[in-house]
C-alpha cells in the first residue's frame, strides 16, 4: 500500500505493508539512521521520534499512523549540522554519549519535554524521560536537558 | 598440522616483508611497526598478575597512520570505541608526539584488510594503558622519518627543523607532513626516538571532550546495524527459547508464504528467515513451527543450585598461614556468612548483529567486534574461506561491555550469507538477546573469618564458587585441564588484599548449561560484592568504623599502602564520612583493586515506599595517570550507575527450562529517576595510567548494602538487593 508523509520537511512516498513499524520505515526503506532499534516493544525509547509534535516510540507504531503527519526524526531535528538544535548543543556541551546507541532516542525524548515544559525541573526531567541507556550517562543527560532548557530561552529571548 | 605449518609460514612471511619494506608508503600511506619491547614486558607483567594471559597471542600488533591530504593524520585503531572513549585519549597521545593538534588526528576502526592484527582484543581496561607508550613511540617514529626526508630534502640537519601541527620548518623551508610523505617512496625506520617527558605534554592530564561527539549527536550511522550494502536482504535467525534446546521439528511453510519473505535457509541447526525487509523476517519468524528437544526442563532452583561451594574442581588462588587450621580450631570465634550474585547479561542497547556479505572469491562484514582478528580467523573457517579472503569492518558499536567478544553469533551471520548469496542483515530481537545470550556467571561465596580477643581479624577464608568467563571460548578443554580454573576472569578478585596474616582464596569451578562469559569488570564484581559485604559485616561485628578499619587493614610500607591510604582519607573527606547524616539516610562503603587501579566508594540511600533509593555517590579513584581526566569521570559515573542497576534491579531466572526474561520490562534498569547525585574524584600523581572502565563498577553494590544495612540492620546477601 502505497503511504504519503512529511518526514523532516519532505514528502515521503513508500510502498510497504502499512502494519510495517514506522521505525523500519524510517531506517531502511527512508535511509534514515539515527532512529535506533532497542526493544521492538516501545519500552527503551532507542526509536523516539515526533509525529505531528508528539514523541512517539516508533517501534510499536505502524506506518498507516503516519499517514498525511509530519514526521521528525534526529536528522531534521536541526535546521543543519552547523546550527544544531538546543537539545544537541547542549549534549555537545555536556559531553554526554558514550557508545552513542541510545542517545538520537533520548534527544527526541528530551526535545518534545520542552515543547511542552520550557522551563523543567528535575523531578520533571526524571519523571517524563523513562529512555533505558546501558553505559550510564544518565547523569550527563538530566544536565544536559536542563542546559537546553536555559539555552532555548536564550535564543528566544 | 599441515595448516598449522602453512599459517605459521604465511605469518612468518608476512612480517618478513614489513620489516624488510620498512614501512609501506604507498603514495600517501605511512605505516609505522609499532616497536614490541613495551607490549611484550606489558603482558608479561599482567601475565604475572593473572589478569589474561590466555587472550593474549604472541603475534605483535602493529599500528598504522596515513597522513591525509589535508595534512591531517588518520589513526587505524584495532581497539573497539564501545563507548569507553578510548578513540579520544588515544588521540591525545598520538598527539603529543606527532606533534600536531589533537584536532589534527581522526580516528577510525581499522578493518582486518588493513593487515594489522590484534589478537588481544579490547576489554580488561587495558587499552590505553597498553598503548599508552608504543603509540607514542610510533607517533614519534613517523614524525622523525618525516623530519629526515625533509632534512634529506632541503640539505639541513634534522636538529634544525621545528615542527608545529603537523608542519615542518627550517629557515626558509616548509613543508606539511603529507608534501612530505609524497615527496618519496624510499623510507627508513629510524631508532625509537625518546619520548618527551610528561611536563611537557600538551594534552595528557587535560579534559578534552569525546572525538566522536559530533557524529554521536547528529546520529550518523556508525553502528553496524546502520551498515547497509546494495540490495541487501534483511534476516532473523531462529534460536531455541530453552536451555539446550536442540531443534527436533521444524515446519517453515507458513512462513515461506509471509509477503516479503524471500528465503528460508535451512542448514541443520541454523535457521534463518530472509526477506526484503525486517519486517517481513520477524512475521516470518513468528510463523516459524518448531518443536524443541529439551533435554532438562531446568527451573531456578536446581539451576542455582549448580553453582554452589563444594560442587565442581577446586583451585586454591591464594593461601597465606594456615587460615583452615585456626578457624577450625576456634569455631566460637568464626563468624562466616554467604553471599550470592544472580546470572545476568550485558543488555547493551545496540542488539547482537552483524551485516555480511559472502562472496565467490571474497567476504566482508560490518560489526562491532571486540576481536576483529579472532572474529576473522574464526568467522573464515565457518564459511570455509582463507582468512585474507575476509575483511572485517569494525564498526562503532552500541554498548558491549564484554559481549562482542564472542564471534559464534557472527559466523552464523556469515554462513547464512554464504547460503543466500546476497548481502544480508541480521541482528536479534531482543527477545533473543536475552534468551540466547552469553551470560554474566551466578556466583556462590562462602567467607569464614576468625576473630581474636580484642576484636582483630586473625583470619579469612573466600570460596567462590562461579562458572568460567573465558576457558569455554578456548578450544577442547585446554583451558580447563591447564588452568583447572578461570581465575584469570571468573576468580578475578577472588583474593583478599587485606593484611590478614592467615587467609586463602579457593575457586569451585562447576560448567552452567548456558555459555557464560566475561561481563564488565569480571569477577570483580561478584567478589568485591562478597568480600567487601563481609568486611562491612566483620566491622559491625567488631564495633569498628568501616572506613578506619579498611585503612588499619590495608596499612603497610609499600606504594600500593599508600595509594590506599590516600583514596581511603580523601574519600572520606569529601563523602562527609564522619559528618552527621541527614534523617532517613544510610551511608556505605567498599573499596576495590583492580586492574592496578583503586576504587572506592561512599554510598548514601534512602528507603522510599520499600524500594531502596541511591541518593548519593562519592567515587574516588586512583586510576595511576589521568590523560583524559573527563574521560575518566565519564567512566565512573557510567560505571555507578551500572552498578546502581547491577545491585537494586539486575539478575535474570529461570522457569520450565527458559530464561524468562523476554524484554526490558522483565529485565528492568536504572533510568532518570534512579540518577543519584555523583561525585566523582581523580587522584592524580602517577607517570603511568591505569585501568579505567572497569574497576569503580565492583564498589557500588556493595556499598549500597552496606548503606541499607545502616538504615535498616538488614543485612542484604544477594544481589539483586530486596527489602522484602
Amino acid at each position: 500500500m502505497e503511504i504519503n508523509f512529511n518526514i523532516n520537511g519532505k514528502t515521503a512516498k513508500v510502498d510497504v505493508d502499512p502494519a510495517m513499524p514506522l521505525l523500519w520505515v524510517v531506517r531502511d526503506e527512508l535511509n534514515l539512521k539515527a532512529t535506533k532499534f532497542g526493544c521492538g516493544a516501545a519500552l527503551c525509547g532507542a526509536c523516539t521520534l515526533h509525529i505531528d509534535g508528539e514523541a512517539y516510540r516508533s517501534c510499536s507504531i505502524p506506518v498507516s499512523f503516519a499517514a498525511g503527519k509530519k514526521v521528525t526524526t534526529l536528522e531534521g531535528l536541526s535546521e543543519s549540522e552547523d546550527k544544531l538544535h538546543p537539545i544537541q548543543q547542549a549534549w555537545m556541551e555536556e559531553n554526554v554519549p558514550q557508545c552513542g546507541y541510545c542517545q538520537p532516542g533520548f534527544m527526541m525524548a528530551a526535545a518534545n519535554l520542552l515543547e511542552k515544559n520550557p522551563n523543567p525541573t528535575e523531578e520533571d526531567i526524571k519523571n517524563n524521560i523513562t529512555n533505558i541507556c546501558r553505559c550510564g550517562t544518565q547523569p550527563r543527560i538530566i544536565k544536559a536537558i536542563k542546559r537546553a532548557a536555559q539555552l532555548s530561552q536564550t535564543v528566544t529571548a | 598440522m599441515a595448516t598449522e605449518d602453512k599459517k605459521t609460514k604465511k605469518k612468518f612471511s608476512r612480517r618478513k616483508f614489513l620489516q624488510r619494506g620498512a614501512i609501506i608508503f604507498g603514495g600517501t600511506v605511512v605505516a609505522v611497526i609499532a616497536s614490541k619491547g613495551p607490549i611484550r614486558r606489558f603482558l608479561a607483567q599482567k601475565a604475572e598478575n593473572m589478569d589474561f594471559p590466555l587472550l593474549v597471542s604472541t603475534q605483535e600488533p602493529s599500528f598504522w597512520f596515513e597522513v591525509l591530504p589535508d595534512n591531517t593524520i588518520l589513526y587505524k585503531s584495532t581497539k573497539l570505541e564501545m563507548g569507553q572513549g578510548i578513540f579520544t585519549g588515544l588521540a591525545m597521545l598520538a598527539a603529543e608526539e606527532l606533534e600536531v593538534a589533537l584536532e589534527q588526528i581522526k580516528v577510525v576502526h581499522a578493518n582486518t584488510a588493513n593487515g594489522v592484527e590484534d589478537s588481544l582484543g579490547t576489554g580488561g581496561s587495558n587499552t590505553t594503558l597498553s598503548l599508552f607508550k608504543p603509540i607514542r613511540e610510533v607517533a614519534a617514529t613517523l614524525r622523525e622519518m618525516l623530519k629526515a626526508q625533509a632534512a634529506k630534502q632541503w640539505g639541513v640537519p634534522v636538529a634544525g627543523i621545528k615542527v608545529e601541527n603537523g608542519i615542518m620548518t627550517s629557515g626558509n623551508h616548509k613543508a606539511t607532513y603529507y608534501e612530505i610523505s609524497t615527496s618519496t617512496k624510499e623510507w627508513k625506520t629510524p631508532e625509537t626516538p625518546e619520548l618527551k617527558p610528561s611536563s611537557a605534554f600538551k594534552y595528557v592530564g587535560k579534559d578534552v571532550k569525546r572525538i566522536d561527539l559530533k557524529p554521536k549527536v547528529t546520529g550518523k550511522p556508525i553502528f553496524g546495524i546502520d551498515q547497509t550494502f546494495p540490495d541487501m536482504l534483511y534476516a532473523v535467525m531462529l534460536q531455541s527459547p530453552y536451555i539446550g534446546g536442540k531443534l527436533k521439528k521444524l515446519n517453515t511453510q507458513e512462513a515461506a508464504k509471509v509477503n516479503g519473505v524471500v528465503k528460508i535457509v535451512e542448514d541443520g541447526e541454523l535457521v534463518a528467515v530472509v526477506a526484503k525487509n525486517r519486517y517481513a523476517a520477524e512475521l516470518g519468524l513468528q510463523k516459524i513451527e518448531a518443536e524443541w528437544d529439551v533435554p532438562k526442563k531446568w527451573q531456578q532452583a536446581e539451576f542455582e543450585a549448580l553453582t554452589t561451594v563444594g560442587l565442581g574442581t577446586d583451585v586454591r588462588i591464594q593461601s597465606e598461614g594456615s587460615p583452615e587450621s585456626l578457624l577450625e580450631e576456634a569455631p566460637n570465634q568464626v563468624f562466616k556468612q554467604e553471599y550470592r550474585t544472580p546470572l545476568a547479561t550485558h543488555a547493551h542497547m545496540e542488539p547482537h548483529g552483524a551485516v555480511a556479505h559472502v562472496e565467490k572469491d571474497k567476504a566482508t562484514m560490518y560489526v562491532g567486534t571486540q576481536a576483529s582478528t579472532l572474529f576473522r580467523s574464526a568467522i573464515a573457517k565457518a564459511i570455509e574461506a582463507e582468512t585474507e579472503q575476509l575483511n572485517i569492518e569494525t564498526t562503532y558499536a552500541g554498548g558491549s561491555f564484554g559481549r562482542r567478544i564472542d564471534s559464534k553469533h557472527s559466523e552464523k551471520v556469515a554462513r547464512i550469507a554464504k547460503i543466500v548469496g546476497k548481502p544480508v542483515h541480521i541482528f536479534n530481537t531482543r527477545t533473543q538477546e536475552f534468551q540466547n545470550a552469553i551470560y554474566r556467571p551466578q556466583t556462590h561465596h562462602v567467607l569464614a573469618a576468625k576473630i581474636g580477643e580484642n576484636g582483630t581479624i586473625e583470619a579469612i577464608t573466600h570460596s567462590q564458587a562461579t562458572p568460567d568467563q573465558v576457558l569455554g571460548a578456548i578450544p577442547a578443554n585446554i583451558g580447563y585441564t591447564l588452568l583447572g580454573a578461570d581465575f584469570v576472569s571468573a576468580g578475578h578478585g577472588a583474593s583478599i588484599l587485606y593484611n590478614i596474616e592467615h587467609k586463602s582464596a579457593t575457586l569451585w569451578q562447576n560448567k552452567l548449561p548456558v555459555h557464560t562469559g566475561i561481563w564488565r569488570s569480571v569477577g570483580m564484581f561478584p567478589n568485591t560484592f562478597a568480600i567487601e559485604s563481609f568486611i562491612n559485616e566483620l566491622a559491625h561485628k567488631t564495633g569498628k568504623d568501616p572506613l578506619k578499619m579498611r585503612l588499619e587493614l590495608l596499612a603497610g610500607n609499600e606504594q600500593i599502602n599508600q595509594r590506599y591510604k590516600k583514596v581511603l582519607e580523601t574519600l572520606a573527606e569529601k563523602s562527609g564520612w564522619n559528618q552527621p547524616k541527614a534523617a532517613g539516610i544510610g551511608r556505605g562503603i567498599a573499596i576495590g583493586n583492580d586492574r592496578k587501579s583503586i576504587a572506592a566508594a561512599v554510598i548514601e540511600v534512602a528507603i522510599v515506599d520499600n524500594q531502596i533509593q541511591v541518593k548519593k555517590v562519592t567515587q574516588v579513584l586512583d586510576a595511576g595517570l589521568a590523560i583524559n581526566p573527563e574521560g575518566i569521570r565519564m567512566q565512573v559515573e557510567g560505571a555507578t550507575m551500572m552498578g546502581i542497576t547491577a545491585a537494586l534491579y539486575e539478575g535474570l531466572s529461570i522457569k520450565d527450562g527458559q530464561i524468562t526474561a523476554t524484554n526490558f520490562h522483565e529485565y528492568p534498569m536504572a533510568k532518570l529517576s534512579d540518577t543519584p547525585e555523583i561525585e566523582v574524584i581523580i587522584l592524580e600523581g602517577h607517570t603511568e595510567p591505569y585501568g579505567v572502565g572497569e574497576p569503580p563498577l565492583a564498589p557500588v553494590a556493595p556499598a549500597i548494602a552496606a548503606a541499607v544495612f545502616d538504615l535498616t540492620g538488614k543485612n542484604l546477601r544477594t544481589l539483586p538487593l530486596k527489602l522484602s
